[in-house]
């Protein structure tokens, strides 16, 4: 339809502006120093101790990266909504459990039949909780940080419950399948690199990712176009559930038993990297790449700590400091926008 | 619903002008029309037993004070909120418009009073939300760019200097010209704007006014709200009066002045307009 209202100025937004350079679009790309800030780091540590740039420390840092990487995935896509999703965590416990128990029961079977049912199994758990976080918001009107904080608490519980404490099972073939195959990479390793690049691809480029987006930048605004928001918002949290449940599995391969207390804690520095990728916690905005890369930044930070003899306890306060250099980074280039 | 007229008495597309029309105006066709309305929020009234008929091809103002249920009322058409009683006729047949969704298939485009954008998305994104190009399943991002600028030109928005800014960043009069735009993208036969000129400048009132002659020069029906009595009477070709949840009067705006305008928002009636415009809840 052509619709001349006015049809004396010659129109300008064809010409897109050129007047910045590459390199300082570039580095106004917080994804982007965000990349080299890890850079950095990893050089300084393997300054310090060459062993860590070794193939062997690579293959470690990248099994620590992938028991972190999908949680952050998911909860990109919850906070990419204006939500947030407390209860991965202990999703990544109960899977792992309730999976190992499922496995024990079939422990006479082939070892692939026994995986592939925990796989299920555990997906499953995840995509419960999802729906539990879902119902908990839309029905009982609960925030998104009260509803998933109550699945947080009861998922805790529930691990407890199952187990009395203790891991279960004790599956050396499944640790087996942990280590790294293909130079650096495990096979489970390369399926998590394989689900988060396509996750990535769905948030950017599919018409799935931008509902996300919308939701979280004005739910009225979705919602007046014809988006089924609560759809939205249900299918993002059975998707961080589902992801959270594809790493209780990994982490029982890893541990090669179902322990209770495997993704205690993890909620935390999968927000922490979401924050540091730069998403805000508002809503409407945030990138996979990010979350990958501060991901991967917290997996070495924390590591590399290790090498240069620092205590373990240290790692909370690291990722601490890199939250608040994140977040104010972030304030600072925003404010710096609106006074420009 | 007493007042509620019989299907039957209803105009058509093919019929004469409405019972409280009085303007004599045999040929125009009725695009829209609503009968016995009413919303209710809990206890709240918010729209009583609302007669309304839009004209095809015309500029329908519905103005009111505050609080007398116009955006009530267009949000009940657009799919927002489903009317607690009462029918809604497309083209003389009833819809049943349960969601937004539903009105924009019918071809009812609405332009909300806060634009119902998304900050964080850029005028492409905002342009093509919900109704995103895709080529193997994945955005079609150039196809969209392409036909935004060629909108854009065509509507002679000229301010902006790309359209992958983001909303966010554009001014009160780009914003309105967007959300315009979007609406007309969408082949709508029914455009609903919501106070368009609030807030915007002299020059940019200006161009939103003249944009709405334009899409009715084009066939697209244009029903507007609107507080400011200048703007109504400078594109109206008829006008509909609230007054506390009801439609008080309605009729061609050469039947109404300014005086009799203010009158009827403020009271409810006027000596000054025909009795036939007045409507008797």
């Amino acid at each position: 339809m052509s619709i001349i209202v006015d049809p004396v100025q010659e129109s300008s937004f064809e010409k897109p502006d050129r007047s910045q350079l590459w390199y300082r679009r570039l580095l106004a790309n917080q994804q982007f120093l965000l990349l080299l800030v890890t850079i950095a780091i990893f050089v300084f540590f393997a300054f310090n101790r060459h062993v860590f740039a070794s193939a062997g420390e690579f293959g470690n840092n990248v099994t620590n990266f992938c028991t972190l990487v999908l949680l952050g995935v998911g909860e990109t896509y919850v906070i990419a909504t204006g939500g947030i999703d407390l209860s991965v965590g202990s999703t990544v416990s109960l899977s792992g459990v309730v999976g190992a128990i499922a496995m024990e029961h079939l422990a006479m079977h082939s070892e692939l039949l026994v995986l592939s049912v925990g796989t299920v199994v555990c997906i499953g758990i995840g995509i419960l909780v999802g729906v539990v976080n879902s119902a908990l918001i839309h029905y009982a009107r609960l925030v998104p940080f009260v509803a998933t904080l109550v699945t947080w608490g009861a998922g805790a519980g529930m691990c407890l419950v199952l187990t009395g404490g203790a891991p279960i099972g004790q599956n050396s073939g499944a640790i087996a399948l942990t280590v790294p195959k293909i130079w650096i990479f495990s096979y489970p390793a390369l399926i998590i690199i394989a689900i988060t690049f396509v996750a990535g691809l769905f948030l950017h480029l599919s018409r799935f990712g931008r509902f996300t987006f919308a939701v979280g930048s004005n739910a009225f605004a979705a919602r007046a176009v014809g988006i089924n928001v609560k759809r939205q918002v249900t299918s993002v949290y059975v998707l961080s559930g589902a992801l959270a449940g594809i790493t209780g599995m990994f982490v029982y391969m890893r541990l090669g038993s179902g322990a209770p207390t495997a993704g205690t804690g993890q909620e935390l520095i999968a927000i922490a990297a979401v924050v540091i990728g730069g998403a805000r916690l508002t809503g409407g905005s945030a990138r996979l790449s990010g979350t990958v890369i501060a991901a991967w930044m917290i997996t070495i930070v924390s590591s590399g700590l290790i090498f240069m003899n620092v205590s373990p306890n240290y790692n909370q306060v690291a990722v601490a400091l890199l939250i608040a250099t994140a977040a104010t980074a972030q304030a600072l280039r925003k404010s710096a926008r609106q006074s420009s | 619903m007493s007042n509620t007229p019989e299907p039957s008495n209803l105009p058509t597309s093919t019929s004469g002008p409405s019972e409280h029309d009085g303007s004599g105006e045999g040929s125009a066709s009725v695009l829209l029309s609503l009968r016995g309305i009413s919303k209710n929020f809990g206890a709240v009234q918010a729209i009583q037993n609302v007669n309304l008929d839009v004209v095809d091809g015309q500029v329908t103002a519905l103005i009111g004070d505050n609080g007398a249920g116009k955006s009530v009322l267009i949000k009940t058409i657009s799919g927002i909120w489903a009317p607690s009683s009462g029918h809604i006729y497309w083209k003389g047949e009833e819809i049943h418009v349960h969601t937004p969704r539903n009105a924009t298939d019918l071809g009812i485009a609405t332009v909300y009073q806060d634009l119902a954008l998304c900050d964080n998305l850029d005028i492409v994104q905002n342009m093509y939300l919900g109704r995103e190009e895709t080529k193997f399943s994945m955005l079609d991002e150039i196809k969209m760019e392409l036909a935004t600028n060629q909108l854009l030109k065509d509507l002679s928005v000229s301010t902006v200097k790309s359209v992958r800014q983001l909303v966010a960043s554009l001014s009160g009069g780009q914003r309105q010209a967007i959300a315009v735009a979007r609406a007309v993208m969408r082949d709508s036969q029914l455009v609903i704007l919501d106070e368009p000129t609030a807030a915007l400048g002299v020059s940019q009132t200006a161009q939103v006014l003249q944009l709405i002659r334009t899409l009715s020069s084009r066939g697209i029906t244009v029903l507007v709200i609107s507080h400011n009595l200048n703007d109504v009477f400078t594109v109206a070709d008829r006008i509909a009066v609230m007054h506390l949840g009801t439609l008080c009067s309605s009729g061609p705006a050469s039947n109404y002045d300014t005086a009799s305008a203010v009158e009827l928002i403020t009271t409810g009636h006027s000596s000054r307009v025909p009795p036939s415009l007045l409507t008797s809840s």
